[in-house]
């Protein structure tokens, strides 16, 4: 029982940062290598913010992920424009900016034990006799709200409807007049705003450090390799594969294998399946 | 309408337009025609302005140099350097090659996200149209585009098109690969597209004839430049034509 509840809170948990990497990814094929940087950025203002300014917490956040999406957007519209279409570059410019800010942030001195983020509700509460934190309930929470969001967000508003046009024809999709390059921005500030998000709700549950940045982009790709890049929903199942598999293995094996499986589903899937569990249109093609 | 002057494209040195002059008046229907590779798609990417992304990705990349030369006035103003989303926008809406239909979308979505430049009540009629032109499409509402026929496909392109609430239609190839019995539901239905909606029309084709009594006014492409020019019943009657295009000979 307790591997299902610590298995679920660690799946939410690797759902929650790759969301934003795969819907990037998927809208404009752009594989965001800055989204670990994003993820910092915004445990850090909302600590500054916090800390600094006395800001209420709720604001703090809410100004730190709108901040962060504005970021993601400059991030777009300054430079990876420039070498929209080419991922080789693509990735050395998203990867760039990504070291350019974590190593900023250490240069600038935030490094250490001492930056953490209150938890948003205090105590904790038995599930069939398990004592699970209110934090970790919260990222099951928001990581479904996060789900069921961006699914209706794509399926009935003009704006997600369009960046599901674009995701899948882009050419097509500018005939119909929509137009590619405001709606990667708009894809990219969505995209540094999830992984905003994620921050926010698992910050709390350690602390914010640079090396999470890192960290975060590794097992955000694990999460969308497994699942097939571009693919959302691919995304969410990976993520319960992967998360259920770290439990597994911390259980059994030792909690310092946990950062092993992540890259071993990378290769493994690599080798058997390249293009995921849900790659995009291949299979499509092969049966028509 | 549309007035475009003095078209010229070239791939690197490659001619592909050239000196292309075309007009298109309120309410007409102008067939292009020409071989494979005559600049049939390339004449709607430069018109649309599709060409311009294609140059701005080819130019990122590395790729071929696109040049583009000439003007192109639509609803009397000049739109040669405005970006392929606000000509869409403008109403000059591209029916592409091939369709390109979303195929992990449904039909229904698929004409949704066409609606996109469309108001509310606009996409409501426009649904309505559509099923009442293209019946089949009405069953197949929550089919996945890619899993279309063909011909369904073509329906679903073109009404995704209309969904976009355009005043000058293009429409690329739109009977290429089709069967007979398609490409005559396909013709009626622009047909009724131009006279029920007042939209005007630029249709390419291969081959003339199941077009060609639509059409109000022609031009026959070859090798990217306009060889012959005129309204419907002249290009009809031209010997050249009946034997090239009609595969009518003479003798």
């Amino acid at each position: 029982m307790d591997i299902f509840i610590y298995g679920t809170i660690n799946s939410a948990a690797l759902a929650l940062m790759a969301l934003g990497f795969a819907l990037v990814y998927g809208i404009s094929r752009i594989p965001n290598f800055a989204h670990g940087a994003l993820y910092v950025i915004t445990g850090f203002v909302t600590w500054i913010c916090l800390r600094s300014f006395h800001l209420n917490y709720f604001l703090s956040i809410l100004l730190a992920m709108i901040i962060t999406g504005v970021i993601g957007a400059l991030i777009y519209q300054f430079i990876l424009i420039r070498v929209r279409g080419m991922s080789i570059s693509e990735i050395i410019a998203s990867y760039a900016i990504g070291l350019a800010i974590l190593e900023g942030f250490r240069w600038g001195g935030f490094k250490g034990m001492t930056y953490t983020l209150p938890a948003f509700a205090d105590g904790t509460i038995m599930i069939e006799g398990i004592p699970v934190d209110m934090q970790r309930l919260f990222v099951v929470i928001i990581g479904a709200a996060v789900v069921a969001f961006l699914w209706a967000f794509t399926h009935f508003t003009r704006l997600g409807l369009a960046l599901r046009g674009m995701a899948q024809d882009e050419r097509a999709a500018l005939m119909l007049g929509i137009d590619s390059d405001r709606m990667a921005v708009v894809a990219m500030a969505l995209g540094a705003m999830l992984s905003g998000l994620a921050a926010i709700v698992l910050l709390p549950l350690g602390n914010i450090v640079v090396e999470k940045g890192y960290d975060v982009l590794i097992q955000a790709i694990a999460v969308c390799i497994v699942g097939g890049l571009g693919s959302w929903m691919g995304a969410v199942l990976a993520a319960f594969i992967i998360g259920f598999a770290q439990i597994f293995t911390v259980v059994y094996l030792g909690a310092h294998f946990q950062m092993v499986v992540a890259l071993l589903a990378i290769i493994l899937t690599l080798i058997i399946r390249p293009s995921g569990l849900f790659g995009r249109q291949k299979e499509l093609e092969e049966r028509v | 309408m549309l007035k475009a002057t003095d078209l010229m494209v070239f791939y690197e040195n490659m001619l592909a337009l050239n000196n292309i002059s075309i007009t298109c008046a309120d309410k007409q229907i102008i067939g292009v025609f020409g071989a494979n590779s005559a600049g049939k798609s390339t004449l709607m990417y430069t018109l649309s302005g599709i060409m311009d992304d294609i140059q701005k990705k080819e130019g990122m990349a590395g790729g071929e140099r696109i040049t583009v030369l000439g003007r192109i006035q639509y609803l009397e103003r000049d739109i040669t350097d405005l970006k392929p989303s606000i000509r869409a926008k403008r109403g000059m809406v591209l029916c592409p090659e091939r369709r390109r239909i979303f195929n992990e979308s449904s039909v229904m979505e698929n004409l949704r996200i066409g609606g996109y430049l469309a108001t509310k009540k606009q996409s409501k009629e426009t649904l309505d149209y559509i099923f009442e032109l293209f019946p089949p499409l009405q069953k197949l509402k929550k089919r996945i585009g890619g899993f279309l026929s063909g011909g369904e496909q073509q329906m679903l392109a073109i009404g995704r098109a209309l969904m976009a609430q355009p005043k000058l239609l293009l429409l690329d190839e739109p009977l290429m690969g089709l069967s007979p019995l398609i490409q005559s539901i396909l013709v009626r239905a622009t047909r009724k597209i131009r006279d029920k909606r007042g939209i005007s029309i630029i249709v390419t084709e291969q081959y003339a004839r199941p077009v060609l009594p639509i059409v109000d006014y022609a031009y026959i492409l070859e090798n990217g430049a306009a060889v012959l020019e005129g309204p419907h019943d002249e290009i009809l009657n031209n010997p050249d034509v009946r034997s090239a295009y009609f595969g009518v000979s003479e003798e």
